[in-house]
């Protein structure tokens, strides 16, 4: 064995040691000194004992049993299902009234269903009469808007400028400029206002 | 991930951590019962408390910060200096006991290995139950867990030379504890 060299490890080496990152000279030490050598044997072998301990799991069915007591948010839609859920099979009755719901829905959907499929003709009928009556609705809504601008006092000047092109270009082009400004403006009222920086005025 | 509030998400956090967290706890009580509360107690905390958790950490190290915390206020309300590998101290019937006890010698081949195992085994159980609450900590962190030592300062909330300290004085009572088999 070769002569002891350097002092005798530190924790710090021994911990190096199990890393298997040791300095090369903390190696070259132990590999001569005998205290030091089994100290850093007797280190591992701790090591090795408290890292093979046993696996442990607990009891079957841990995570359920959190989960019964842990607050998981939830979509509404899902909360809204169990809750239909819920008040639907809190007792027999509740449970009889769904079930006599859902038999009375399920039966109109069928029975119109049927109907349909045997009343098409009388359908198609009251189709056409439904369209009918719409489209007089709708026009009757036209005259009544159009007679009310006719009634308007302003019409008259409108109409005799619509008359004339030359004044209906210029009155829309005045409306165009009016417009345009209006634009302008706003964008300058809304827009940040610059910082001012120190240096720029120099 | 577990942020998005999913059952599903908290069901794989609690899959991925029930094991290392209901170890570290049993070893830190040594009570089955008590170690199986605890670590509901810790899963319970962490996931109605998953919007504290700030991802910038190790979500292993939240954990297991909760769960130490909740084994040394444990250990703080009831001082229990030594292990019983036949069962839980608090064990009123036999039957109690046998539930509560060590299962130790889970990597057992044969009957022979199986009573060395458990003598062992229940050795070193023992050892690190008669260690400081702090260190058994530590001890099993960094060799059981694995846990790097600037990690098990995050978790214990102690400086990184005192974690050092600690792991190097428990593993020197562990020697000295453990002297008369390495004897054998």
């Amino acid at each position: 064995m070769s002569p002891v060299s350097g002092p005798h490890l530190t924790p710090e080496d021994l911990d190096a040691w199990l890393a298997g990152a040791l300095a090369p000279a903390a190696q070259e030490h132990l590999a001569g000194c005998p205290t030091c050598l089994e100290r850093a044997d007797t280190e591992a072998e701790i090591v090795s004992l408290v890292a093979a301990l046993p696996l442990m799991s607990p009891a079957a069915g841990f995570a359920d049993r959190i989960m019964t007591r842990i607050a998981v948010a939830r979509p509404l839609q899902v909360r809204t299902i169990d809750l239909i859920r819920q008040r639907v099979f809190a007792s027999r009755r509740s449970l009889a009234f769904a079930a006599s719901l859902l038999v009375l829905v399920a039966g109109s959907m069928a029975g119109s269903i049927v109907w349909t499929l045997g009343h098409q003709e009388t359908l198609t009928a009251l189709g056409a009469w439904l369209t009918a009556q719409a489209g007089q609705a709708a026009w009757l809504g036209v005259r009544g808007v159009a007679s009310n601008v006719i009634e308007q006092p302003w019409f008259a000047g409108f109409k005799e400028l619509a008359a004339s092109p030359g004044r209906l270009g210029i009155a829309t082009a005045l409306a165009l400029v009016a417009y345009l400004s209006g634009v302008l403006a706003l964008r300058r009222l809304l827009a940040l206002p610059t910082p001012r920086v120190a240096h720029a005025s120099a | 991930m577990a942020r998005a509030g999913r059952e599903a998400a908290y069901r794989e956090l609690i899959r991925r951590y029930e094991r290392p967290i209901f170890a570290l706890l049993f070893r830190m009580v040594r009570d089955r019962e008590l170690a199986e509360d605890l670590a509901q107690e810790t899963f319970i905390k962490a996931l109605n408390a998953i919007e504290s958790y700030r991802p910038e950490f190790k979500f292993s190290s939240w954990i297991f910060k909760i769960a130490n915390n909740a084994a040394i206020d444990h250990l703080r309300r009831r001082e229990l200096d030594t292990l019983s590998l036949d069962g839980s101290p608090h064990a009123a019937t036999p039957e109690a006991m046998q539930a509560t006890a060590l299962q130790i010698g889970a990597r057992q081949e044969s009957p022979l290995d199986a009573v060395e195992a458990k003598e062992l085994g229940g050795a070193i159980e023992a050892a690190i139950g008669r260690l400081r609450p702090e260190y058994r900590s530590c001890i099993l962190l960094r060799h059981v867990e694995g846990r790097a030592y600037e990690e098990i300062a995050e978790i214990l909330d102690l400086p990184l030379g005192t974690v050092k300290t600690y792991i190097h004085r428990a593993r020197n009572e562990l020697r000295q504890t453990l002297a008369h088999l390495r004897e054998e």
